[in-house]
């Protein structure tokens, strides 16, 4: 039946809904992309021979090709645009650069002979990262201010921690240099501190 | 040089910088600390904490952290002596110190520059003024060279009368170098000889908070813990204590007066601060009346417990009141609703009887939730017992940073760790305190009273610790005055001495001035110590802030002793 690769399509993408990219489905899609060229000969054919001889009989088929090829376009177009969703999200997740199996799932490949202009998704991704960048660094008044650092407004912009082994000299944003001392305290730009707190180095002191 | 205003001269300097906090080990310095972290906090101003125990730490320290810094803040530490000299930092390092510690150097007086004191400029100083020490060398060389240039060019004849001028004029200008260097000498001892202390840190930081109206509940309570802190520890005059404690009472009833009206009460989870004229029974609210009464050093001192007359004067005591044995023995959280309802006031009027006046103190009380009340007395005795405990394989800094953690209100249970730690502490001063009356341990040596515990007395681990030791020292002389008859002991300083590390064979030295009603505080055994020890070439290590506490090597006692002996007599 007519159509039916195409929903698959869109069935796959639902099957994984969590935000995943799944692999791309270049089969599924070059086989959506024939059929749809085929019906859109047939359609031409038989468009020709109606008005040439005037066989109205042809017109409900003429019709239901006509749909098949509007829903085609459609679940492509969906596909398509519900990948580059995904993607997007990705580069709010990762950040600029992405893990190798992330980018192994987006295609490369440009050319398909057909009459939608599908730009390769490694291309648009690092579009999207490059306006992204642009934006980013006109906030905050020419300064430029990374907004995917929280998603949620922070509490506070520095933080208590306390060092809880010997780790030598630390080196924060502006240059400055801090010995962290087993048992010092320090207070300090909070996304500096991830990172050690994650490692058990610092301790974040509530009071 | 002194600050006049903290604010513009302290806080504005430092606010757009990064700072260094060196934190000696007392509970003012602790409650001072904490004020200022706060502070920090609310403005954003980044800062590393480093805790320091000794001159050699604080010295560490600096080393570690002047690259980094260019200003630092010292809390309870450096303004005794010329910390320029012991430091030797850089010409950009600036130093904010806000000490106790009484005499200031004159050098830390006097230094325009690096070193600013955070401390008012109280009457009590009594800093002598900058002619008296310090003088100009180059106008003395310049008039002399002058005059002997102008020698070489007279004629001959009048040579002679001239040399004999400048002969003479040389002559005098040399006696008067020397009457004003022995004139400065008098001065520098008069003004270095009594070590004392002045206002707490903690207050001076709370007040600075107060000038900027950043202050909190929180930074009050601190403030009154540290005053507290001086008050147990004997470090301040009983005047000075009761000034004090007016400058925080009106701060209190400023922050009371805030909120609470009849509508919108406040809720039972909120802080209250409240002042109190409680007994002065250590830790009793979370110990047993009966305990706590046995183990204070005020009227374990006056029933002199550690005789059985005293037992039974105790005893009386009790009956007097009204109060029966199971309640007393009882946790006083447990005992009669009707016993504690008056408890304050009955025990004031039976004590009048007994003779002990002052059962009552001055203090305040903080209260929050259904079940959290404290007095300041019972937080100091906390935080001092977990700052100085002897756990193995805890080091100093740990200590402090659980000391520090048991100041905040979130954490309960450190607190209440504290206080049982308090709690045997102060039965061990009393078990000591009684075996050293009982087995005359306490010695006259002349110009002062001399005792020395040895390696088996029980818990002399934790006199290892000056704190520790030096509040054992206070009862101890309190009460050897109460049980001697020889009425000049009365008047005599104590000299302690404890064993401090086995392995390296050293014993921790302390001394106090005697005990009166009146005493001014002042402790004149630093520069004691130094010049005795200097004489005999003793090994000691006078590494702590305060300078009437040093460490000595074992097999030098006897000859460090004699020496006291004949410097003081």
């Amino acid at each position: 039946m007519f159509c039916e690769k195409a929903v698959e399509l869109i069935r796959e993408l639902h099957r994984i809904s969590d935000g995943q990219l799944p692999a791309f489905n270049e089969d599924g899609l070059r086989q959506v992309l024939q059929e749809m060229e085929a019906l859109y000969d047939q359609n031409q054919a038989d468009v020709n021979e109606a008005k040439s001889e005037g066989r109205a009989e042809l017109i409900p088929s003429i019709k239901v090709r006509h749909c098949c090829l509007l829903r085609d376009q459609r679940c492509v177009t969906a596909y398509l645009y519900d990948r580059l969703l995904r993607i997007r999200a990705l580069r709010w997740e990762y950040g600029s650069v992405l893990p190798a199996n992330v980018r192994f799932h987006m295609c490369a490949e440009e050319n398909f002979r057909m009459t939608i202009v599908v730009l390769s998704q490694l291309q648009w991704f690092s579009q999207y990262k490059k306006s992204l960048a642009s934006f980013m660094r006109s906030l905050g008044g020419g300064e430029g201010l990374d907004i995917t650092q929280d998603m949620k407004p922070p509490k506070s912009l520095y933080i208590e921690v306390r060092c809880l082994k010997d780790h030598g000299e630390f080196e924060i944003d502006d240059g400055t240099v801090i010995l962290l001392k087993k048992n010092s305290q320090h207070f300090l730009p909070r996304w500096k501190c991830e990172q050690l707190i994650r490692q058990g180095v610092l301790e974040h002191v509530v009071s | 040089m002194f600050i006049t205003d903290i604010r513009k001269e302290f806080y504005e300097v430092v606010a757009n910088q990064r700072v260094a906090l060196l934190v000696a080990s007392d509970i003012d310095a602790l409650c001072a600390c904490k004020i200022l972290q706060a502070l920090f906090h609310c403005d954003q101003i980044q800062y590393t904490l480093v805790p320091v125990t000794g001159w050699q730490d604080l010295g560490t320290a600096f080393l570690e952290h002047k690259e980094q810094f260019r200003f630092f803040v010292l809390i309870n530490c450096g303004a005794n002596v010329d910390l320029l000299e012991m430091l030797q930092p850089d010409d950009d390092s600036v130093f904010f110190i806000c000490d106790t510690h009484r005499p200031v150097d004159v050098v830390n007086v006097y230094n325009d520059t690096q070193i600013k004191l955070l401390i008012k400029q109280d009457d009590d100083l009594g800093v002598p003024s900058y002619d008296d020490i310090f003088r100009d060398e180059e106008e003395e060389e310049g008039g002399d060279s002058g005059n002997e240039s102008d020698e070489g060019s007279e004629p001959s004849g009048k040579r002679r009368r001239f040399d004999e001028g400048a002969v003479e004029r040389r002559i005098e200008r040399q006696r008067a170098r020397r009457e004003w260097e022995a004139r400065r000498r008098e001065i520098l001892f008069d003004y270095e000889q009594y070590e004392y202390h002045g206002t707490s840190a903690a207050m001076v930081f709370f007040e600075l908070a107060w000038v900027m109206t950043k202050d909190t509940k929180d930074m009050l309570w601190w403030a009154i813990i540290g005053l507290t802190d001086q008050w147990v520890h004997d470090k301040i005059t009983n005047m000075k204590y009761v000034t004090d404690i007016a400058t925080m009472q009106r701060h209190v009833s400023r922050h009371n007066h805030r909120n609470e009206d009849e509508e919108n009460s406040l809720s039972i989870d909120c802080m209250r601060i409240s002042f109190e004229y409680d007994l002065r029974l250590t830790l009793y609210q979370h110990w047993s009346m009966y305990e706590s009464i046995c183990n204070s050093c005020y009227t374990s001192c006056h029933f002199k417990l550690w005789t059985l007359n005293g037992q039974k004067k105790l005893q009386e005591f009790l009956a007097d009141m009204g109060l029966p044995l199971k309640q007393v023995r009882q946790k006083f959280n447990s005992m009669d609703m009707s016993i504690k309802e008056n408890l304050r006031d009955v025990i004031e009027e039976s004590s009048n009887k007994y003779g002990m006046k002052d059962i009552r103190i001055q203090t305040f009380g903080v209260h929050f939730g259904f079940k959290n009340r404290f007095l300041a007395g019972d937080m100091v005795h906390a935080a001092t017992a977990l700052l100085e405990s002897t756990e193995k394989d805890e080091s100093d800094s740990d200590n402090f940073i659980k000391a520090l953690d048991s100041l905040s209100r979130s954490n309960l249970e450190r607190l209440h760790s504290g206080i049982d730690l308090a709690k045997k502490k102060l039965i061990a001063i009393q078990q000591t305190v009684a075996s050293c009356i009982c087995t005359n341990l306490i010695l006259s040596q002349g110009p002062f009273l001399y005792c020395y515990l040895m390696e088996g007395t029980p818990d002399v681990k934790l006199f290892s610790k000056p704190m520790t030791l030096t509040l054992l020292c206070k009862y101890l002389l309190k009460a050897f005055v109460q049980s001697t008859r020889n009425k000049r002991c009365k008047l005599l300083p104590l000299i302690m001495a404890a064993p401090k590390d086995m392995e390296k064979g050293t014993v921790i030295v302390v001394g106090i001035p005697p005990e009166s009603e009146t005493s001014d505080k002042k402790n004149f055994f630093g520069r004691a110590f130094e010049k005795a020890a200097e004489s005999t070439s003793s090994r000691t290590l006078h590494d702590h802030f305060d300078t009437s506490i040093i460490e000595l090597k074992m097999e030098d006692r006897s000859k460090f002793l004699d020496a006291l002996i004949t410097l003081l007599s």
